[in-house]
């Protein structure tokens, strides 16, 4: 039997890249020299790639004898689709696919094996690029993102068109948000130097653990399985400020404020905001994997961060989300797969001065010895 | 997300045309964003100095060696990319330009990228957002004030 195989998504590196820390072949050395032998590349095409989407030719080479180089391997390539791109109109569904397929053929180019779409890419848009897919041999993954989970509309209609067609080229990319059960200690903390009150995180922390242990189903009744965690958050801020969101998402937004209202005294808008964390978790459990193994592309190992366990110097965990049981399930399963870390705390440091930044090399480091010691290697 | 670092913090200069008369002030700045977006996205900017609105019609953008354009112009650069690595610099018309010393700028940025479709997508085909109302800045919801002392 195989084994997983663990990779880096240079998102994880946005902060250095921004700073210009790390270029992009800085990225790709440190994920070969430095991970306790990771060799797997992903990258979203418009963060590092100059000249998007036309590359010079020379650009080619040069990644190649990178890879050569720093015994990597390119994995996955993450691709967008801004919709008001043109701004005359909203892009169709042909249009969408269109730039599906010229990403496809950049990432045959670089020699991905993957591309990774968003969330709320409508599945006719993959379904439009398949062909360029499997001429090109790309597998096509949908992320799945919290609070999107893995047993609702997104993935079951990309689970029947495969089982329809029996294309190879189509699956999806879990993200391991999903696993998380609580918000984030550094998202907490980020709020509450923005004004939020410690009360309402302990608050959010506390339903968030009852529902993950059963003792409380208060989360369960809201759905919110069809959107991306940044559109939710961005829609719950408009909502506080102008009114105005999706009727459908406007019963959960005023269940989180009225949770602080009846809890917290003193409050303002930001605690709101606070609450609003609950409604981005999944609540999805390791199980729920089962029936997708076969349409599994790959797999974004999400953190926020990554502190040392107590009393076991040098190694280290995630507080906020699930490792060890879906990682043992996945080992169980067979998975063969890349589980790629994908290190998102970064910009809950950034409102402060440049001294007070975190590590994102550190962390990813952290990250590592945690899914090596996990898968076992 | 990268609040505090959006507007390069020795940037902020008077602007002189060629006859050396101070017709506005220019600073520099980056996309709020982890990655770069086609440049048709940018929608402008809310700005305030000392209390001051400036508002889109007089801002331009200067960006890939460019001369700084309208964003009723940058609208059209649906296929020009502004990089992530890259630095834009907005330029502020205003005769005179700002006194020598520390002036506090309030600023949000507007960039339509989001994930995937949103209802508000036929309403801002329309009628695109004013910058400052928090559309467009899904990475950077609130309006960050910095306090930026004027270059010679």
């Amino acid at each position: 039997m195989g084994k997983i195989k663990r990779g880096v998504s240079l998102y994880s590196y946005q902060q250095a890249q921004f700073f210009k820390e790390l270029d992009l072949e800085g990225q790709i050395r440190e994920v070969g020299e430095n991970l306790y032998g990771a060799d797997g590349i992903e990258m979203l095409d418009e963060m590092s790639l100059r000249n998007y989407p036309n590359p010079p030719e020379e650009f080619f080479d040069q990644w190649f004898s990178w890879m050569e180089k720093y015994g990597t391997t390119p994995v996955t390539m993450d691709v967008f689709c801004d919709v008001l791109q043109f701004r005359d109109h909203v892009m169709s569904i042909s249009e969408c696919a269109d730039r599906l397929k010229s990403d496809i053929r950049l990432a045959k180019k670089m020699g991905f094996k993957n591309v990774r779409t968003l969330a709320t890419t409508p599945v006719e848009v993959m379904i439009e690029a398949l062909p360029v897919a499997e001429e090109c041999d790309i597998r096509m993954g949908k992320e799945i993102h919290a609070p999107i989970p893995l047993n609702g509309q997104y993935v079951n209609e990309i689970v029947d068109y495969c089982q329809k067609t029996g294309t190879k080229h189509l699956g999806i990319v879990p993200d391991w948000g999903i696993f998380a059960y609580r918000p984030s200690e550094v998202t907490l903390d980020w709020y509450v130097r923005q004004g939020a009150k410690r009360e309402s995180c302990d608050l959010v922390t506390e339903i968030c653990m009852d529902n993950y242990l059963g003792k409380s189903d208060e989360l369960n009744k809201i759905d919110l399985s069809l959107y991306s965690a940044g559109n939710v958050e961005s829609m719950f801020h408009r909502y506080l400020k102008f009114g105005d969101a999706p009727k459908d998402l406007i019963p959960a937004f005023n269940k989180m404020q009225g949770m602080i209202r009846s809890n917290v005294s003193g409050y303002t808008d930001i605690d709101f905001e606070v609450m609003g964390q609950a409604l981005l978790l999944s609540r999805t459990k390791a199980e729920d994997l089962k029936e997708l193994m076969p349409y599994i592309v790959g797999i974004h190992g999400k953190f926020y961060n990554m502190s040392e366990i107590p009393e076991k110097p040098g190694t280290y965990q995630d507080i906020s989300m699930d490792y060890e049981g879906p990682i043992g399930f996945l080992k169980e399963q067979g998975y063969e797969g890349y589980i790629n870390s994908e290190y998102e705390g970064q910009r809950r440091f950034q409102d402060r001065d440049e001294a007070h930044l975190i590590s994102e090399v550190d962390q990813v480091r952290r990250h590592q010895e945690m899914l090596k010691r996990l898968i076992g290697e | 997300m990268f609040d505090n670092f959006l507007i390069r913090k020795d940037s902020l200069k008077n602007e002189k045309d060629d006859h050396g008369n101070v017709i506005g002030f220019t600073f520099a700045a980056r996309n709020a964003n982890y990655r770069g977006v086609y440049l048709s996205l940018h929608n402008g900017y809310y700005i305030k100095v000392d209390g001051i609105q400036y508002k889109r019609d007089v801002q331009t953008f200067e960006i890939n060696g460019k001369e700084p354009r309208s964003f009723e112009e940058i609208k059209t650069a649906i296929w020009e990319h502004w990089d992530y690595d890259d630095e834009g610099i907005i330029h502020v018309k205003k005769e005179g330009g700002l006194a020598p010393g520390r002036h506090t700028i309030e600023f949000q940025q507007s960039v339509l990228a989001a994930y995937g479709y949103l209802p508000t997508d036929e309403e801002w085909v329309k009628c695109p957002p004013e910058p400052g109302t928090g559309a467009g800045s899904d990475k950077t919801k609130n309006i960050v004030t910095y306090e930026l002392e004027l270059q010679e």
